[in-house]
């Protein structure tokens, strides 16, 4: 900081140059270091609002069946709701509620850290605010992000929004069985996706019968 | 939404420094934000001004200066700005095509930044 003396004798210019983004984005790399020291793999969800985030995370902790090792953050407006869900599966969460705010940031997740009984977790879900805006400009330290739509929200989501998936390492359409229905093709959401982010998995699910999560497991590196 | 967020840390960046300064009115914040981050302007400008009232900040100027974006493409080489609004309406979703090949593959080099870069006091 400088401060310099301008017109008038009790008028002065203080020189900050404080990059604010650039805050969040260091915040983001300490809580990564934090991780890699406790050995955990941390995956950051995101999503719209109703995409299925929560059935998504559900869906993998059944599938994994390792309980107290995995731990959850679930980022949420106000309640609890998506919390209670996620632990009747067995993991240890831990509820970040943002009030106001559309999208987790990294000292929300710092903060979370030292909440959540970190001996024995090998791996963090961090489950981000429904948006699909927002979050895109907050990174929160994790190895991994996954973006989850839905055929549900129509055909234009991903070409609407591709600056979210192009940060994501691994795109999920969900309640694909409900596609027909909704008159969306997802060939063409596919099409979208790979044109934006061609290295990205880009993998169909139906989280509430749990097709396709073997493949999005896989995907993210966790074994079975 | 994200625009409460980063105006809210501005003001309280903005009055923490005014205190430790021993400033006793705030003219004037100077702001950079480039054309590449989500933040709508006029939301950042409306909610600072929302947020400094009642406080020595409340006449501030709230001054904003964008910087431009720059990027280079992976696929085709080309380095340099991106299209203009009037040219591509949805530049905020659309913002990361090469404006010369259309590819999503490129590096943003500027235009992402958000700067407080200096506030103007009396002491």
């Amino acid at each position: 900081m400088k401060i310099i003396k301008s017109k008038g004798p009790e008028i002065f210019d203080i020189e900050l140059e404080k990059a604010l983004l650039a805050k969040n984005r260091s915040l983001a790399k300490a809580n990564k270091k934090r991780f890699d020291r406790s050995k955990i793999l941390a995956i950051d969800i995101m999503g719209s609002i109703g995409s299925g985030k929560t059935t998504l995370i559900k869906a993998i902790l059944k599938k994994l069946g390792i309980g107290k090792k995995v731990a959850v953050i679930a980022g949420d407006l106000t309640t609890s709701i998506d919390a209670e869900r996620i632990e009747v599966e067995g993991a240890h969460v831990v509820q970040v509620n943002t009030g106001k705010e559309c999208h987790l940031d990294a000292n929300l997740i710092h903060q979370a850290i030292d909440r959540l009984k970190l001996d024995g977790v090998k791996l963090l879900f961090i489950e981000n605010v429904g948006n699909l805006i927002c979050p895109g400009e907050f990174p929160l330290g994790a190895h991994k992000r996954l973006v989850v739509t839905s055929v549900t929200e129509g055909p234009y989501m991903i070409v609407k929004h591709p600056y979210i998936f192009r940060e994501a390492d691994v795109i999920v359409l969900n309640k694909i069985d409900l596609a027909k229905a909704m008159k969306v093709n997802p060939s063409q959401l596919q099409k979208d996706a790979k044109k934006i982010n061609p290295n990205a998995p880009f993998i169909r699910i139906n989280a509430l019968s749990g097709i396709g999560i073997p493949k999005v497991i896989n995907a993210l590196g966790l074994k079975t | 939404m994200h625009e409460f967020s980063i105006s809210s840390e501005i003001v309280r960046t903005v009055l923490d420094t005014v205190e430790k300064n021993n400033g006793k009115k705030v003219l004037s914040i100077q702001l950079e934000i480039g054309e590449l981050t989500l933040f709508n302007i006029e939301q950042v400008t409306f909610l600072i001004h929302e947020l400094f009232k009642g406080s020595v900040a409340e006449d501030a100027e709230v001054k904003i200066k964008t910087i431009k974006a720059r990027i280079h493409c992976k696929a085709c080489g080309y380095k340099g700005g991106i299209r203009s609004e009037r040219e591509d309406p949805f530049k905020h979703f659309a913002l990361q095509t090469c404006p010369q090949c259309n590819s999503f593959q490129n590096k943003v080099e500027k235009g992402r930044e958000c700067i407080l870069k200096r506030i103007q006091v009396v002491r």
